[in-house]
């Protein structure tokens, strides 16, 4: 008797709520991200429908999104690069970085990077970020035009960077790795006067995918 | 009863999203150290000139975009939104396109209209004498000439907030005789 009360009872409250359980549930799955330890969170990035690896503490958000190869070929050659120069980039890594100071304007803090103290790490391989200078040298080289440059040198995430609150950027992060392999991304910045590490488990870089016309 | 109650949490913590999503890009931040703004001599796509040093006595919005950069091209309505509602005020908005041609910033026009100037910065020369970044970054430079505030990123230039700073900033602070 006293289970068919305790049914009755549980029925008249779960019945109302469970479409909008269901509701709530959609909300915040929408994201498709899968939440891990420590702020890190993977997924499909809504716009680019492409995957992505974000870290996030209520101060500091900084997004990875997978960058095809044939999306940063045609990207480049729009921008005056030759189809073998913008191959040299093509077939690095490239992700499109979202940086973020989210930290409120009451209680702001600023964040300080250097790329040039990020790490990959592959197989217990260490390596680093392929930042603005070097492939500015690269292209000095090569004779590149200079609004080529220009496109390229603007589209890099910047190799350091000071954040206030509010401030943002979107860049482009390349890392000399090929099509489609993992490695883990140490991240490191200065959070105010507080030196921050954390890093990116498993990331992958985008498959250089061909699609055969003939099927 | 209940479900009425579910209804108002899911629809606070739906507008807490939305809001949370805007906060910090309704503000800028004052520079540690101002510097004195560099001239320059820019023509726009009409082909007229704008010298920076025209606009002194006015609350400069100096504005450093390009077409392919998706926050610029998110903010440009909003400045445009602001220049209209500024048009009595001595602030104004010149954004400097950096590295592309005239055809490509006309197109873009078609896409995002706005009046203000849009100025041309073809060999990145002007960009380069002040310490940027990234794109969008944008200066705000006083009515003596000086750099006083920098934004990272697109900002909601509308914002009542953000023009009343912008108001403010016009008045020169009273000297003592």
């Amino acid at each position: 008797m006293a289970f068919i009360q305790y049914a009755f009872h549980m029925n008249l409250l779960i019945r109302p709520f469970s479409r909008y359980h269901i509701l709530l549930f959609t909300v915040l799955v929408s994201s498709s991200s899968i939440t891990q330890a420590s702020g890190v969170t993977t997924g499909v990035d809504k716009q680019a429908k492409l995957p992505y690896w974000q870290y996030e503490n209520g101060a500091i958000s900084i997004r990875f999104i997978q960058r095809l190869p044939d999306q940063t070929r045609g990207y480049f050659m729009a921008r005056g690069f030759s189809a073998d120069r913008s191959e040299l980039i093509a077939g690095s890594c490239v992700f499109q970085t979202v940086f973020r100071n989210i930290s409120k304007t009451t209680t702001p803090v600023t964040i300080d990077y250097d790329m040039r103290n990020w790490q990959t790490i592959q197989n217990g391989h260490t390596g680093q970020p392929v930042i603005r200078e070097e492939w500015a040298s690269k292209w000095n080289k090569l004779n590149i035009t200079v609004p080529a440059k220009l496109a390229f040198n603007w589209s890099l995430l910047p190799t350091t960077q000071h954040y206030q609150s509010g401030d943002y950027n979107w860049g482009m992060a390349t890392f000399n790795l090929t099509p489609g392999s993992r490695f883990d991304l140490k991240l490191s910045w200065k959070q105010s006067d507080e030196q921050h590490h954390i890093v990116l488990p498993n990331m992958q870089c985008a498959e250089d995918l061909q699609i055969d016309p003939q099927g | 009863m209940s479900k009425q109650i579910f209804n108002v949490c899911l629809y606070l913590l739906l507008v807490f999203q939305s809001s949370f999503a805007l906060a910090g890009n309704t503000a800028f931040s004052p520079l540690k150290e101002t510097f004195p703004a560099a001239n320059f001599s820019l023509n726009d796509i009409n082909g007229k000139t704008h010298r920076l040093s025209d606009y002194r006595g006015k609350v400069v919005v100096l504005n450093f975009w390009a077409t392919w950069c998706p926050p610029c091209r998110e903010e440009m309505p909003s400045m445009e939104r602001a220049r209209k509602k500024l048009i009595n005020d001595d602030v104004v908005i010149l954004a400097v396109n950096v590295g592309e041609d005239e055809d490509t910033v006309f197109n873009f026009t078609g896409d995002y209209p706005v009046e203000f100037p849009l100025l041309m910065d073809i060999k990145g020369k002007v960009i380069r004498s002040y310490p940027v970044k990234a794109l969008p970054t944008t200066y705000i430079i006083s009515t003596d000439g000086l750099v006083t505030h920098r934004t990272l990123g697109g900002r909601e230039w509308d914002n009542d907030k953000l023009l009343d700073e912008l108001r403010r900033m016009q008045h020169k602070p009273e000297r003592k005789q």
